[in-house]
């Protein structure tokens, strides 16, 4: 027997290091465990053309816990978020609507299109920010089970009813139909001009197989906006030198807590003796114990490959497998020799804002359409970014990088993905993004194109998933991942999930790892 | 000038159950109704130009009735009789080869043997299954939706008792209630069904009458909604009324009178009287005023708080609330009088030859999606799912002997037409349910005698219906429960004191339940009684 640990994690990314560095804090002798060559799962900057650097999956930061922030005083260790500038997008007959963090530009902005929508926008934000201040303490709680309340359940439901009832009852109203209804209907009711509605709806989508018509897809834009940037609600903000600074930050912290992290170190087994998880088997055939094993990938692999189905209770496999996560987006990086020139956009500095190319709601909706029936989008919706606008060190000078998040790439894909679909869809990407930047394919000199395929593939999202699972309202809170194990542990004693296939779910929140890290503490009475 | 306990606006069937209830209680009611017969969406109709044909209308069968209602106003004496329709209906498929759904899951489960061994294997257990989660939804609609954030202290008694039902199912089959209610039909039937006409089949039910394609989230609360019910395993109860929906509101109209209600039809509510916040009676459109301590519209809740109140008398805030109601009806209804029976390509197995009184097209989930789609950008389906049914074959006093007739719903048909109206598109609406039809039954245009079309914006004429929806409001889960019709007034007592609402768009919503009307008899008599 090698030499032993209290615990293990299985995976680097940002959550997996987030317990990590959590379990270390409590003293506890903790080891992650890293597939890859270096440590961020999706939360990864990498230079895969030389001297440019991409943000490969994730791009940016809003969702962050402060807690953790400020429980690992990550600022110490690195993070460093800049704040972006707003949100551009062009129109289909050739005008644009800009949201600028600059609140009396942007009401200008949106009086252009349309005087009333310029009112109902602050009330809109205002009604956002009360929701996400509604939905905080609920994302930060445990999720009690409610079919078999324990006695800690039942003074968590205590809180919630107390909570809920403190809202009053105009909020806890708007806060049951946004659970329940399609964002396309919220912001029917809210707004006229058709680009503005887009510009909130493309939010509700991402990461779902959903399109803005889908009743669900509100909580998703509630779940997007609850980002804070210092205290400001719906910011968001790009990590110096792009996400994989964030990972490196939580790393280091989590090395200075005490923790071991090693790269290069693929689980292949969870081993259990007598019931319980006792360490975990490498590829290489190492074995390495420890008395609790924590995995942060999603829940498909963290049970029905690291661990051998048979030791589940039957119910609970079927429930996983049952579990839907329909991976629904790629993403398209590029290194630019120059700056892209949108026909739309009357001054290049604004080129420090996300670009969206969102269109209209139909123009959402008839891209969802595609996927539904396992076609990618031919017209798909683009979240544009160039990191290297206001980080210098992700390109060379004068050149770029761009970040193109591209929905919908259906995993489950009309014949398959192969390298043909993959270059197939890639174009569909740059035509459609040429049609708004014309200049934009005599700049490019090198693309990445990762379709759902290749997330599995790469990053070990299964099925492509960027949440570890969808975000639909029969897969969160308590019934996230399965009903009656919501709690971070699993049927197999001293085996605890911390990824974001547990609540609250997806995004760089480091939520899920923090709550996994406490309720592991509470078990081992640390 | 005569007072009333309660004017009640409308005569549609939960009209007529809560006057009836009320009556019971010893109440002085009367029933206003603006057309020329009682039933509002469930009456029978005749042919204008084809003499001695007659239809359900709008609302067919009567399967979900709340068995109480027949009951207690003893419908049976009064001329109504139900009989059980079997196979439930058909999926007849493209090929001309078809899914029957017997009342008996052991027959079905031995025709979808047809399609999938697995499948025949899993339907038993299926239809057990939805029982369980159908006895689940039957009592959460029929509870008066608790005043939330805060409940009441007469919440908690039901509250405490839907908990202790739901306790029964067990922890395993409860959180199965409540996973299920939040997800598609898609996603829900993919975990029990392989085939893809099995699915189709089954995911008709969990999209009829409402405006979301079966991959959208809530149909599977809806697909549980339509089997509350049901009765000896059958997922999806009908109850053919013979004589035709007509017959249902008759009966309840005739029990209403016998114990007192007076029914005046033919007289429009032009508006109800409101004095310091509080209903005192209606107007009607000849100027006729009739007082009564309470109000009740059986009306829609936008027709009732646009049309027939004036909105200096409601608070904004709850106006938006009702503005913001989705109605989007999407459903046409396609009447046929016809010369001879049509026949199906096929004939179907354990049937009369190729005679079927229901059948459906419905062969898989995404024609029905597809079908949605045309609807979502303000269009009608080229290939619609369609429901059809051939009454005369259980009641031939439908017809004149020897010919039949034929109701089709057809979906999805958008109430707002962007690129034309309804009156323009009316006949080209009708083409396309023909064509559709003609795939499958051969020589159905040879016996067509008279057709009739109801779009959405016609029904909305002829029956009141917002947007013709058919349910008085989308059922949603975001129009559900505590949300209906608007969140915070789902108790059927309105903003505007001694003022209710008893029909579909109150609690639990649409179909021919009753329950709506029931339930605002008891909360009428509760707040007549304070």
């Amino acid at each position: 027997m090698s030499k032993k640990y209290d615990a293990i994690i299985i995976g680097g990314g940002h959550n997996g290091l987030t317990t990590g560095a959590y379990l270390a804090k409590a003293g506890l002798k903790t080891l992650i465990l890293e597939r890859r060559y270096l440590v961020g799962g999706a939360t990864v900057s990498e230079e895969l053309y030389p001297g440019f650097k991409y943000t490969v999956c994730s791009y940016v930061i809003s969702m962050l816990r402060p807690e953790v922030i400020r429980e690992l005083e990550l600022p110490k260790y690195g993070l460093e978020i800049l704040p972006l500038e707003g949100l551009f997008a062009p129109t289909a007959d050739g005008d644009y609507l800009a949201l600028w963090n600059d609140h009396s530009k942007t009401r200008e902005e949106i009086k252009r299109h349309c005087l009333q929508d310029a009112d109902a926008y602050d009330e809109f934000g205002l009604m956002l920010y009360h929701m996400a201040f509604a939905v905080k303490p609920i994302l930060a709680m445990i999720p009690p089970d409610i079919t078999s309340p324990t006695l800690s359940d039942l003074r968590n439901l205590g809180r919630l009813k107390k909570h809920i009832q403190q809202l009053g009852s105009e909020k806890f109203y708007m806060l049951s139909k946004l659970m329940t209804m399609s964002s396309a209907d919220l912001l029917d009711e809210w707004f006229e001009t058709d680009i503005l509605k887009a510009l909130f709806a493309f939010s509700s989508i991402i990461g779902t197989l959903n399109g803005p018509r889908s009743p669900g897809s509100a909580y998703v834009l509630l779940h997007h906006f609850m980002g804070e940037q210092d205290g400001q609600y719906g910011a968001w903000g790009f990590h110096k030198g792009g996400t994989g600074g964030l990972s490196q930050a939580i790393a280091n912290a989590a090395r200075h807590l005490g923790a071991e992290i090693r790269c290069n170190a693929s689980v292949s087994d969870v081993i259990s003796q007598n019931g319980r998880a006792a360490g975990v088997a490498l590829d290489s055939g190492e074995e390495i114990y420890a008395d609790i094993v924590v995995s942060s990938l999603d829940p498909r692999q963290t049970f029905l490959k690291l661990v051998d189905p048979k030791q589940l209770p039957g119910d609970f496999v079927d429930a996983i497998g049952n579990y839907k996560f329909r991976g629904s987006s790629g993403k398209v990086n590029l290194a630019l020799d120059g700056l892209p020139e949108f026909t739309a956009m009357p001054d290049p500095s604004m080129l420090r804002a996300n670009v969206e190319l969102c269109i209209s709601m139909d123009y959402l909706e008839r891209a969802f359409d595609d996927a539904k029936y396992g076609n990618f989008s031919k017209q798909p919706f683009m979240d544009i970014l160039i990191p290297s606008m206001f980080d210098p060190t992700m390109a060379p000078p004068g050149k770029h990088v761009m970040s193109i998040f591209v929905q919908y790439a259906p995993y489950e894909l009309n014949g398959g993905w192969n390298d043909e679909q993959r270059d197939a869809f890639g174009d569909a990407v740059i035509d459609t993004l040429a049609e708004f930047a014309p200049n934009i394919k005599d700049l490019i000199v090198h693309r990445q194109v990762l379709t759902p395929w290749d997330m599995e593939r790469e990053f070990g999202l299964t099925e492509g998933n960027i949440f570890h699972g969808e975000l639909t309202l029969d897969q969160v809170f308590f019934f996230r991942p399965v009903p009656g194990w919501a709690k971070y542990r699993t049927p197999l004693r001293n085996y605890y999930l911390c990824g974001s296939g547990v609540h609250p779910g997806g995004g760089i929140t480091s939520a899920p790892g923090r709550l996994a890290a406490l309720e592991i503490l509470k078990d081992l009475k640390k | 000038m005569k007072k009333y306990d309660a004017v009640i606006v409308g005569a549609g069937h939960n009209g007529l159950v809560a006057a009836a209830y009320l009556a019971k209680a010893g109440r002085k009611v009367l029933v206003i109704e603006r057309r020329r017969f009682v039933g509002g969406a469930a009456v029978t109709e005749a042919f204008p130009d084809a003499p001695g044909f007659k239809f359900s209308a709008c609302a067919e069968g009567a399967g979900r009735l709340h068995p109480q209602i027949v009951t207690d106003l003893q419908l049976q004496r009064h001329g109504l009789e139900t009989l059980p329709v079997d196979p439930v209906t058909v999926s007849v498929l493209p090929d001309g080869s078809a899914l029957p759904i017997w009342q008996d899951p052991g027959r079905t489960a031995r025709e979808i043997a047809r399609f999938s061994k697995a499948d025949a294997a899993r339907y038993p257990e299926f239809i057990g299954f939805i029982d369980k989660m159908g006895a689940a939804m039957t009592a959460l609609i029929t509870m008066t939706p608790p005043s939330l954030p805060k409940p009441e202290r007469g919440d908690w008694l039901p509250l405490v008792k839907f908990g202790l039902k739901a306790r029964r199912l067990g922890k395993k089959d409860f959180s199965n209630f409540l996973r299920i209610i939040s997800m598609s039909a898609r996603d829900m039937l993919a975990e029990w069904f392989e085939s893809d006409v099995v699915r189709g089949a089954l995911a008709a039910s969990a999209v009829k009458n409402i405006t979301l394609g079966p991959i959208e989230i809530g149909t599977s609360f809806w697909f549980l909604y339509r089997s509350i019910g049901s009765r000896n395993g059958c997922f999806r109860p009908s109850g053919f009324v013979k004589g035709g929906m007509g017959v249902l509101t008759g009966a309840m109209a005739a029990a209403a009178r016998q114990i007192g209600v007076e029914i005046r039809t033919g007289s429009e509510v032009a508006e109800i009287m409101v004095k310091n916040g509080r209903a005192t009676g209606v107007v009607l459109g000849d100027g006729q005023k009739f007082e009564a301590t309470v109000v009740v519209s059986n009306a829609d809740p936008r027709s009732t708080f646009f049309k027939l109140l004036d909105s200096a008398h409601l608070d904004p805030f709850f106006m938006r609330g009702v503005r913001s109601i989705k109605s989007r009806g999407s459903v046409a209804r396609i009447h046929l009088a016809l010369s001879d029976l049509p026949r199906l390509r096929s004939p179907i197995s354990g049937m009369n030859g190729n005679n079927v009184g229901h059948f459906q097209i419905s062969p898989d989930i995404d024609y029905l999606e597809r079908a949605y789609d045309a609807a979502k950008y303000g269009g009608f389906a080229r290939k619609p799912y369609l429901e059809v049914s051939i009454p005369t074959l259980m009641d031939q006093s439908l017809a004149p002997a020897g010919k039949h007739v034929m109701s089709i719903n057809m979906q999805y048909a958008a109430y707002l037409l962007r690129k034309s109206d309804w009156d323009e598109q009316r006949s080209s609406l009708g083409e396309t349910v023909l064509e559709t039809l003609v795939e499958v039954m051969p020589n159905i245009r040879d016996v067509i005698e008279h057709m009739q079309v109801l779009t959405p914006l016609d029904l909305e004429r002829a029956y009141g219906l917002t947007e013709g929806n058919p349910n008085h409001g989308e059922m949603t889960l975001d129009q559900f429960f505590y949300m209906r019709p608007v969140p915070g007034w789902a108790r059927y007592k309105t903003p505007i004191k001694n003022m209710f609402l008893c029909g579909a768009g109150a609690h639990p919503g649409g179909g021919v339940t009753g329950i709506p009307g029931m339930k605002a008899a008891q909360a009428i008599q509760s707040s007549l009684r304070d």
